[in-house]
């Protein structure tokens, strides 16, 4: 007994070594090493942002970078973890959902001075610059944009006897419940019933009210009640939570992104609205071929017009960074010529550069609808949400909560407007 | 029992048993399954219950997207290491807590059992900002210290109770014979208990090896997450692939079921030792 | 009825009572409090108390201090002192009423299912039987598998379309058509109960096997020669002597289940709707949008809540006992 115990204490002892050994020591002898630290992981992604890494550490000597890729939904967790403990981060992924807390508690570095007589800018969109320069500083550099178009099965549509995909939330509803069919396992519309689900009831509220919206805050009509209040805002809500009751999966009550994609890419949904980024994914699908699907416009109103939601994340700095130089020129290297092209193309994300207007990939196949809304800015608005408050986590806590009693029964639509619009309307005054 | 079994006892045992074994493999038959199918099928109607075509495509590509031998390498690191000296200590504590009378025991029993109904969740920030400070962040020993902690509480209450069944004659006789009475403890006492300890040391084991809140804070980078952190980030990560998802599953519970399968004889004695005096 | 014999319950009492071999209450050394002997006392508990205190109650203190600080998302720098708003704020939340009865329902519904089955499956495999030993080492696995594994595992077997639960029923004529159990309110707290109760069985089935091996055959014997009978030795010979192990088996699980989040964390997150979010899930909903304050206020409830409990539990054990 006496043996084995021994045995156990040599072992235990070696074991120590090996760990304490095993941790990484920091910075190495005489380069500087960048942490970072991304957000919106997912496998795919990590890899392009480590082959760009790569080509980093290749054109600068001397520093190199530790992606910290944590999972998406402890990220921003993560994250303020390490800004708070002022330790073992330079360079993160900054949101436009977190920039607001995040600058609050003075966590990130204003790249304002760092960045003043960059070249890049010059190549920038006027809409990246403006997201990028902020009243009070520039926090972080957007590395592309995100945007719904609504991926739909061409098969499945013209199995129904549609000549195309539907243009309006009340065709949606129409071709989708016309597809519906639970016995043979095929459901119309991929509906988020979970995380962030009140995000697409917001849009199609918004289409519903695009000729009063107000589009700094698209939360807000134009005469300043929010937009929750307009009698228009019913009818929208009615139409999309019909969508729930007619043409989707039960199950999708709890779905979130992964599932909604997971939905649509395994064929057993016709339609998702979705952001640019799915291209990707729904393109390694090996359930459904790529003459199979397609992208269309996001949903108009019933005035023909449709308010996209801008949302974006970027490259920023924490302020406790020791390596601000390097720093700054992982993130100019990152927002600028080839690397950006390949991190948009990669994650199918709307460019920053403008230099993408004369690329012929943003013309084709599934980027198309993208194209068609660029160029018709009076039908797809533009709209800015007020993503960057304080409370936004909390609100989308709440919206999702409603959204889902409604959908269960618990609530009627016309209750979970009127308590949207007493939170907007209370959190306004109080700001 | 002694009591003649009648033959419809007989029957409702037998059938009851059997019930029960096939509620309780069936969930791990099914990931199995699951694991074992081509990715295409895993979503096909009707459901297959014995594939066709089976395939470790979807262990392969766990191995390939990724470093999954890394992940059972820290989960075993952490676990065993963590599960050790938790095991070590405790014995020690408990030893202290079973013979001897001693004005503060009572709240040291009870500081234990405190540390039971705190949702640990309040404890995570402030938790990050400690080990920050301590340069243990993002390392498989700060890991393992944290864990020890953590074992501690229970591992030394169920002990104790091992230790009150061992008649204290025993290291009494040891220690006029010369032992120090740590000497006693480990050459007289251990192996004595041999069962209880190691009840002790695999319930330790196993709240390691599944341990997910305080790994996914405190572990950063790749490659030093342990098998729950790393199924946390696959589920969450964009797409959530059942195949590998089921592969990973299973590898994750069968070290532990057949850790299970071999100890369980000595769980049972070990813990009919301590039983009475719970 | 059964007065005329020398009754179960002495027979359960003499070896409890009486000085055990090998009974180490009552025994410790009645010596003084020498200098030596504490310092033995001191340096055996000082590594567990190390430990202890450094890695579990200072984050836990700091943490509950939060409790009572303007402690949020956009406030870290200098969170001012709020006194018991936090507290406040929890007690006003519209949540609230229906976290609390999903928190009991999860507890009452997982507990009284796994007592019941772990017990008999623990007097069950007290009679030998051929394989018992293999049966054991399968039955016993759930124990070892992660409560969030679990949760995703029960989530892929109850998924609405390609779960196998919805595919078996559907073969036996339970139900018609699919039920999406994890999307429906009726159905989901049901759903996230069978996966905990097939968790938490085998604990009770380990641990009150262990108790009744403890439980010595002479007993039983006697017992048999006073011709009680099945039903009467075991409530009123069996349960009275394991009667500790059970109390504490009872009370340990209750505090654990209160505080295992993971299971439901991994199946629904507490939807839908909140229809199965107990305290602890929605503890971790609340940290997550970052109400640091408020959430260390629902712990600090959690602590009392559990607290009041296990000394209400044990008192009303204890008096039962001394009635008896």
């Amino acid at each position: 007994m006496t043996k084995t115990l021994r045995l156990l204490g040599a072992g235990l002892v070696t074991a120590l070594l090996v760990t304490s050994c095993g941790s990484s020591a920091g910075s190495s002898d005489d380069g500087v090493e960048l942490k970072m630290v991304e957000s919106l992981t997912n496998p795919a992604r990590t890899a392009v942002l480590k082959g760009l890494i790569e080509d980093f550490e290749a054109a600068n000597p001397g520093t190199t970078v530790d992606l910290i890729s944590p999972p998406t939904n402890s990220a921003d967790q993560k994250i303020q973890q390490m800004l708070q403990s002022k330790k073992g981060i330079d360079v993160l992924e900054v949101r436009d959902t977190t920039v607001g807390p995040f600058t609050a508690n003075g966590w990130l570095r204003d790249l304002a001075p760092d960045l003043k007589g960059w070249a890049g800018w010059a190549d920038m969109t006027q809409q990246a610059v403006d997201y990028a320069q902020g009243e009070d500083g520039t926090w972080y550099i957007p590395y592309g944009f995100y945007g719904l178009s609504l991926f739909y099965r061409k098969d499945l549509v013209e199995k129904a006897g549609f000549a195309g995909p539907p243009a309006s939330w009340d065709e949606l509803l129409q071709q989708a419940s016309a597809i519906q069919d639970p016995d043979a396992g095929t459901y119309g519309y991929a509906f988020r019933g979970g995380t962030n689900g009140n995000g697409n009831l917001v849009t199609a509220i918004e289409a519903y009210v695009a000729d009063d919206l107000d589009k700094a805050n698209a939360f807000k009509t134009t005469d300043g009640k929010s937009i929750f209040a307009a009698p228009e805002a019913l009818t929208a809500a009615q139409t999309y939570f019909d969508l729930f009751e007619k043409a989707s999966p039960p199950s999708s009550v709890a779905w979130g992104y992964p599932e909604m994609v997971e939905g649509f890419s395994n064929g057993s949904t016709a339609f998702l609205l979705q952001d640019p980024e799915v291209i990707a994914t729904v393109g390694q699908s090996t359930a459904i071929k790529p003459d199979q699907w397609g992208t269309a416009p996001l949903l108009v109103g019933p005035t023909g017009k449709a308010a996209q939601p801008v949302a974006t994340a970027g490259w920023g700095m924490s302020a406790s960074t020791e390596h601000a130089a390097e720093a700054t020129k992982l993130i100019e290297f990152l927002s600028s010529g080839e690397a950006s092209t390949t991190f948009t193309k990669e994650n199918s994300l709307v460019p920053i550069l403008t230099s993408a207007a004369s690329d012929p990939y943003y013309s084709e196949g599934p980027w198309a609808s993208y194209v068609t809304m660029t160029n018709a800015p009076d039908t797809y608005l533009s709209v800015i949400q007020p993503r960057n408050v304080d409370w936004w986590t909390e609100w989308t806590q709440k919206a999702d909560g409603d959204v889902q009693r409604v959908i269960t029964g618990d609530m009627t639509p016309a209750e979970l407007l009127a308590g949207w619009d007493a939170y907007w309307v209370e959190k306004w005054a109080a700001a | 029992m002694i009591f003649r079994e009648t033959v419809p006892a007989r029957v409702t045992r037998v059938a009851f048993l059997g019930l029960w074994l096939v509620i309780t493999l069936f969930p791990l038959y099914w990931i199995t399954v699951t694991s074992l199918k081509a990715p295409g099928d895993i979503f096909s109607q009707p459901l297959t219950y014995w594939p066709t075509a089976l395939t470790l495509e979807n262990y392969a590509g766990l191995f390939a997207q990724s470093d999954f031998g890394v992940f059972v390498a820290n989960s075993l690191l952490v676990s065993l290491v963590g599960a050790t000296v938790a095991t070590l200590i405790s014995l020690l504590s408990g030893y202290v807590l079973a013979r001897f009378e001693f004005r503060s025991k009572g709240v040291l029993l009870a500081a234990f059992f405190v540390t039971q109904m705190v949702p640990s969740f309040i404890a995570l920030g402030p938790l990050y900002l400690m080990m920050t400070k301590l340069g243990l962040v993002d390392s498989r020993l700060g890991l393992i210290l944290v864990y020890i902690g953590i074992c501690i509480p229970f591992c030394t209450v169920m002990l104790r109770g091992f230790f009150a069944n061992v008649p204290d004659a025993l290291e009494e006789a040891a220690m006029i014979d010369g032992c120090s009475r740590l000497g006693a403890l480990f050459r007289v006492i251990v192996p004595v208990m041999m069962p209880g300890i190691i009840a002790s040391f695999i319930f330790n084991f196993v709240n390691c090896w599944n341990e997910l809140f305080l790994s996914v804070t405190l572990i950063n980078s790749t490659e030093n997450q342990t098998i729950p952190t790393a199924i946390n980030g696959f589920i969450s990560s964009f797409n959530v692939e059942w195949g590998p998802m089921a592969a990973a599953a299973v590898l994750t519970v069968v070290p532990t079921m057949l850790l299970f399968a071999v100890a369980s004889r000595w769980i049972v004695q070990g813990l009919t030792a301590g039983a009475v005096k719970g | 009825m059964g007065g005329r014999v020398t009754t179960p319950e002495t027979i359960a009492r003499r070896p409890a009572a009486g000085p055990r071999p090998g009974s180490g209450r009552g025994a410790a050394p009645r010596r003084a409090f020498t200098g030596r002997r504490a310092l033995t006392i001191l340096a055996f508990l000082a590594p567990a108390a190390v430990f202890v205190g450094i890695f579990t109650y200072y984050p836990l203190l700091t943490g509950a201090q939060m409790a009572f600080r303007d402690w949020n998302l956009s406030n870290f720098t200098d969170a001012s002192w709020v006194g018991l708003d936090n507290f406040r704020t929890v007690l006003h939340d519209p949540v609230l009423p229906g976290v609390l009865r999903n928190t009991v329902i999860w507890v009452v519904g997982s507990l009284v299912p796994q007592f019941v089955i772990g017990f008999a499956i623990a007097l069950w495999l007290r009679r030998h039987f051929r394989f018992r030993g293999l049966y054991q080492a399968l039955i016993f696995y759930p124990w070892a598998v992660s409560g969030f594994l679990i949760g995703i595992l029960f989530r892929w077997m109850f998924n609405g379309e390609f779960g196998v639960v919805n595919d078996l029923l559907e073969k036996v004529g339970l139900i018609d058509s699919p039920v999406p159990w994890l999307a429906q309110p009726s159905t989901a707290m049901v759903a996230v109960l069978i996966a905990n109760i097939w968790y938490g069985v085998t604990f009770f089935a380990i641990m009150i096997l262990a108790a009744l091996q403890s439980v010595p055959d002479e007993i039983l014997e006697a017992a048999a020669l006073d011709g009680a009978g099945r039903t009467r030795t075991l409530l009123q010979i069996v349960v009275p002597y394991i009667r500790i192990t059970l109390t504490v088996t009872v009370l340990l699980r209750v505090i654990w289940i209160f505080n295992f989040p993971d299971i439901i964390y991994g199946m629904t997150g507490g939807g839908p709707a909140d229809k199965t979010h107990i305290v602890t899930t929605w503890l971790i909903q609340v940290t997550q949008r970052g109400d640091y304050g408020v959430a260390a206020a629902i712990g600090l409830m959690v602590l009392v809540v559990l607290l009041m409990f296990s000394v209400f539990y044990l008192l009303a054990l204890r008096e039962r006992g001394v009635k008896r």
